[in-house]
């Protein structure tokens, strides 16, 4: 009786290793949709990443994609990827000075854009401008 | 309409409360009908056909008499919540609705982009389930730069772009009349400007040949295929090129929209036309920073979605809005 229960657990034991193992292969981790995130977090869902996209960037900045987005030489459509554009980069330094100050100065804890949360948003400055500089104060 | 009436809950001191705003969007004007006579389309916007108060066709009116008509809706934007408008089903219900109390059931609704603000599959849901409601045979779509985020346009193509060619564009016939659905935001250019591209316009090529001098066409995209304000993304690259396969027809329809606004310009044969959103109105060009959607107070939400002149100079061409009212319509077919 004692041998059988023994058996019942080793082999339960075994299962629940091998089905771990299963679930952290290579094959079986989700891959990430977007490539070359560096600020954006990897695993970003469609949804997060096209709201971000639409709210901080083309209606607080009122640019396209292809402001920083290059163009495939090839397709002649926007490579979402490819770092080519310096307002790209412009663009990720940005990104990481509003996360800094909204954890800086206004001590939130995890702050992430497009957050609903953040004290500061890239719409503070922009105000639907790309460049805030020429908005002008009379 | 009393303005006392509309405004009942102004929680925010905007002047724009859920049910004011949805009421304002009634008059304000949220789709256009088209009419075909002899080959020649007219234009008329929804709301000055439609008795607010009892919801159906303003009473004495006379619709002039067609072959055929048709309805242009555009930038649904489903998913969007911002301050602009909170309840983009609702006004796109209201459009739907008003559709539904034209006297005789339009052949077919356009749609011409923006159909979502994300382009999610719970999205595109949304607005299948409103248009379902919609009183008329068929629904045909063009895509506009939200419903192909991400350069992602497998959703729309697999929902609306079946028979279609390439990115989804597409020709159709109807009473004599040719209709063309041209897709110009899968490849933009710098500022956000349409792009067609070589394959489509070599289609469009093909496309026309065998057509007549005399066949009435409608180009239907959401991009203007016109250079409405290019500083704005509001034009498209090559649509030279596809207007000069276009020369040769007597009558031609270019209708599109993307600005959210009225705007109509005759060029010769060619009569360009955008739409307003059933969504959110957008600024005139260059009297803002950037485009966008642009919160107004309820009581001016009528001049600012197309229903009075927009007067705008740029290059020496001078663009307005010419909708033409049905109501000043029909007492001139009366006279």
């Amino acid at each position: 009786m004692e041998v059988r229960r023994k058996v019942i657990v080793i082999t339960g034991l075994y299962i629940s290793f091998t089905a771990a193992v299963a679930a952290i292969k290579p094959g079986n981790v989700p891959v990430p949709e977007f490539k070359n995130l560096k600020v954006l977090p990897k695993n970003i869902s469609s949804k997060e990443l096209s709201k971000i996209m639409v709210d901080e960037f083309q209606d607080d900045l009122g640019v396209s994609c292809n402001f920083c987005h290059a163009e495939n030489k090839d397709s002649h459509r926007p490579d979402y990827a490819s770092d080519e554009k310096p307002e790209k980069q412009i663009a990720r330094y940005m990104m990481r000075m509003t996360i800094g100050i909204n954890k800086k100065y206004f001590k939130l804890r995890h702050p992430m854009i497009g957050d609903s949360t953040l004290a500061i948003t890239c719409a503070t400055c922009h105000n639907g401008s790309p460049h805030p500089e020429n908005m002008g104060t009379k | 309409m009393a303005e006392e009436k509309l405004i009942i809950k102004d929680k925010n001191d905007d002047g724009i409360d859920r049910a004011g705003f949805i009421k304002c969007m009634a008059w304000a004007g949220t789709g256009i009908l088209w009419m075909m006579s002899g080959g020649v389309l007219k234009s008329f916007g929804l709301s000055q056909m439609i008795d607010k108060t009892t919801g159906g066709l303003k009473k004495g009116l006379v619709i002039p008499a067609s072959d055929f008509s048709f309805v242009q809706i555009s930038d649904s934007h489903i998913g969007f919540n911002k301050a602009a408008n909170p309840d983009v089903v609702g006004t796109l219900q209201a459009a739907v609705e008003k559709i539904n109390s034209m006297p005789t059931a339009p052949s077919f609704i356009l749609h011409t982009g923006d159909l979502s603000h994300l382009a999610q599959a719970d999205e595109f849901d949304t607005l299948d389930q409103v248009l379902k409601t919609a009183k008329s045979e068929k629904v045909f779509y063009v895509p506009g730069e939200h419903d192909v985020l991400n350069g992602n346009n497998k959703e729309f193509l697999a929902r609306y772009g079946k028979g279609t060619k390439g990115d989804g564009w597409y020709s159709f016939d109807s009473n004599g009349v040719h209709l063309i659905g041209l897709v110009n935001v899968v490849n933009t250019a710098e500022g956000g400007l349409g792009v067609l591209g070589n394959d489509q316009l070599q289609w469009l090529e093909d496309d026309l040949k065998g057509l007549s001098n005399s066949t009435a066409i409608v180009v239907f995209a959401h991009i203007p295929l016109w250079a409405i304000y290019p500083q704005w993304g509001w034009g498209t690259r090559d649509s030279a090129q596809a207007l000069s396969y276009l020369k040769r027809f007597g009558s031609v329809t270019v209708l599109n929209g993307h600005i959210h606004q009225t705007m109509q310009k005759v060029e010769g044969n060619i009569t360009f036309h955008t739409a307003t959103s059933t969504a959110f109105p957008q600024p005139q060009p260059g009297m803002a920073p950037a485009p966008g959607p642009m919160k107004v107070p309820a009581e001016k939400l009528r001049g600012l979605l197309g229903l009075t002149s927009v007067h705008y100079m740029e290059h020496d061409h001078t663009l307005a809005i010419t909708d033409t009212p049905l109501a000043e319509t029909a007492e001139k077919v009366g006279q």
